[in-house]
């Protein structure tokens, strides 16, 4: 769930690529936050409740559940140090059960191809179908990646720039009510887009949190109408990052506003705060 | 005379006190974390960030009230947000308009920018130096002796008494030659203290974020409840080990986690970050040497220690040994602290009742 955001379309692929069955846990929705609330360790931020859920939901249907360890998706950079025991922490408590089938990508230290042929060999595959397999996987996850950048332009209406981390804005159950509800006034949301590969080098080493700090210095008030965050309950990076995003978008003038989701999410809440978030832009000279 | 303002780390304050000195100034510190200071603190920070970066923002924000020009904070090359500390510090004080300049202790060219700020001469530069190392080390044997000390005590609250008055001198101690001999002394202070020889005290260690390990008030003096309740106890973080560690990385290329993750394989195949690593490792550690039980301690929300938790809950369960996992936040009070370590004291003296701790001793001895 965390890493099936970051790698789009990239694991069904491989997977099939050598012969197996990839079963992809269902959308989050409010049952798996309650699963969640019930099995998870009370203190994780949401997505990581999130993902104990997901993972609980395919433990006893499939052979093996696959957990990657991502340390780093960009070179140079660090992934949120929740990653990184993740695996462990999914063979001790959750998929005690099941085979738990985990791979270390670390860019800083071998690229993801390279990750993905360990991988491979470490599920007793031919060579040659493993790289057929990376090669049409790593396309499959180009195209879904720029799939997802939106058109740049204006087309009436507002327009907003959805920021967050990848497992957080294209989730169902986080970011899903939002979106609707900006739909619904006719807004235009565009999603933050994952597909740079290196940004440029700043103080900030956790890949996501510099990918968003990299892009919001290049906007500009003429292109959009208002920057929204979505952050979870409980999330280090977000915490630490608010502050700058922030002052960033004041020294810009770009209207900017977070929504925190926890667990007790309530629709008609996130409803009144985007609606006052829309009004408020109206009467702005 | 100019102050520079250092974060509190428990009693080692006293030995960087004397590191400072080293710059031809005088330190602005406390042993512990004022409520004042945390107040002001959680008052200037973010909601969502952890509490150390509060009670670390509200001790420099204490100190420029206290007209102190310049401060000092060891920054971590971490995966964790304690990387991030300085320079979010850096900026909420700005915005605050506050002047005090906090030097980190980083290299710019030969020299870091502490040092060429202050320019001292060799001599008073490296003399306190070393004396600092060494307080290090006398602070590591009394704390290790209270420790042993307290739990099995006759008249309550000897110990601390003895400690503090130990710690006491050992501030004032001007010089290496002064310190040497208070650290012959720490033993036979410690050994006239009357106790009771027949107690056998539980055994508990106490793992988890160091700055919670460390500052009495932020966890809520965890070391002297425990004590007083007759349990001795081993904190995994001592200062001087930790320097030890360090320059063994650095000179000899060893890391004391290297021997952490052979023992942790089992259930962790990742340092994580901060001591997340440390507090798995040294739970295995513990139940293997027959311990009665562990304490984690971390602030609320803590990345790398509450992500390990799942695997701390898994130790427990196979090595049969009980893990209280403490929680910290600014609404923690000593009251319902204390409440909990009694109740996990109870808990874990019935056990011994049992035999299950008996049996597990037996075991290790056997190898």
């Amino acid at each position: 769930m965390f890493f099936y955001y970051i790698y789009p379309g990239l694991w069904e692929t491989f997977f099939s690529g050598l012969g197996m069955e990839p079963i992809i846990s269902r959308p989050s929705t409010i049952k798996t936050v309650e699963k969640a609330s019930q099995i998870s360790e009370t203190e994780h931020c949401l997505p990581n409740k999130l993902f104990d859920a997901h993972l609980a939901e395919l433990v006893g249907k499939v052979d093996m559940v696959f957990v990657p360890r991502v340390l780093s998706t960009i070179k140079n950079h660090l992934s949120c140090p929740k990653f990184g025991p993740l695996p462990d922490a999914a063979r001790a408590d959750i998929a005690r059960e099941t085979k738990v089938l985990s791979i270390e990508i670390d860019e800083s230290r071998r690229p993801l191809s390279e990750s993905l042929m360990l991988l491979g060999k470490q599920l007793k595959s031919q060579k040659s179908q493993i790289r057929s397999a990376i090669n049409s996987s790593l396309r499959a996850m180009d195209s879904a990646k720029n799939q997802r950048v939106r058109s740049q332009k204006k087309k009436g209406g507002l327009h907003f720039l959805l920021i967050g981390h990848p497992y957080v804005i294209y989730d169902n159950f986080i970011a899903g009510p939002i979106l609707q509800k900006l739909e619904k006034m006719g807004c235009e949301v565009e999603l933050i887009s994952f597909a740079e590969d290196a940004p440029a080098k700043s103080y900030i080493l956790w890949s996501t949190a510099n990918l968003i700090y990299h892009t919001m210095k290049t906007l500009s008030r003429e292109e959009y109408d208002g920057v929204i965050q979505i952050t979870v309950f409980n999330c280090g990076c977000d915490s630490m990052m608010i502050d700058t995003y922030r002052s960033l978008m004041k020294e810009k003038n770009i209207p900017f506003m977070y929504l925190m989701v926890d667990e007790h999410l309530a629709q008609s809440g996130m409803d009144t705060r985007v609606e006052a978030f829309v009004d408020s832009l109206g009467w702005r000279p | 005379m100019t102050y520079m303002a250092i974060p509190n780390i428990g009693n080692y304050t006293i030995a960087l006190a004397t590191a400072v000195e080293s710059l031809g100034i005088k330190a602005w510190a406390s042993t512990a974390t004022t409520p004042e200071a945390l107040k002001l603190g959680i008052e200037a920070a973010p909601e969502s960030v952890c509490l150390p970066l509060k009670a670390h923002l509200g001790h420099f924000i204490e100190a420029d009230k206290a007209g102190v020009e310049y401060a000092f904070m060891i920054n971590s090359v971490g995966t964790c947000r304690l990387r991030y500390y300085r320079h979010m510090i850096d900026q909420i004080l700005k915005d605050l308009g506050l002047k005090i300049k906090i030097f980190g202790l980083g290299f710019d060219g030969f020299k870091p920018p502490i040092v060429r700020h202050f320019n001292p001469g060799p001599i008073t530069f490296i003399k306190p130096l070393f004396h600092s190392v060494l307080k290090i080390k006398v602070i590591d044997e009394l704390e290790v002796a209270a420790w042993r000390t307290r739990p099995i005590e006759i008249t309550p609250g000897e110990t601390t008494r003895i400690m503090n008055k130990l710690l006491v001198e050992l501030s004032e101690s001007k010089t290496m030659a002064q310190t040497r001999s208070l650290r012959k002394k720490v033993a036979g202070s410690f050994a006239d203290i009357p106790v009771d020889k027949e107690k056998q005290p539980l055994k508990v260690g106490l793992v988890g974020e160091i700055s919670f390990l460390r500052d009495k008030c932020l966890n809520k003096n965890i070391e002297y409840i425990l004590g007083s309740q007759g349990i001795e106890l081993k904190n995994f973080f001592l200062l001087g080990e930790e320097l030890e560690n360090i320059t063994r990385i650095i000179f000899l290329n060893q890391s004391r986690r290297k021997s952490l993750s052979r023992i942790a394989d089992r259930y962790l195949q990742n340092s994580v970050g901060g001591h997340a690593l440390d507090s798995v490792a040294n739970s295995i550690h513990c139940a293997d040497e027959g311990y009665d039980g562990m304490i984690h301690l971390c602030p609320s929300g803590c990345m790398p220690e509450v992500s390990v938790r799942p695997i701390l809950k898994r130790v427990s369960k196979d090595m049969d040994i009980p893990i209280l996992e403490m929680s910290y936040d600014e609404h923690t009070c000593a009251v319902g602290i204390s409440t909990r370590l009694e109740a996990f004291a109870d808990v874990l003296m019935e056990r011994r009742k049992n035999g299950s701790v008996a049996f597990r001793r037996e075991k290790a001895r056997r190898g």
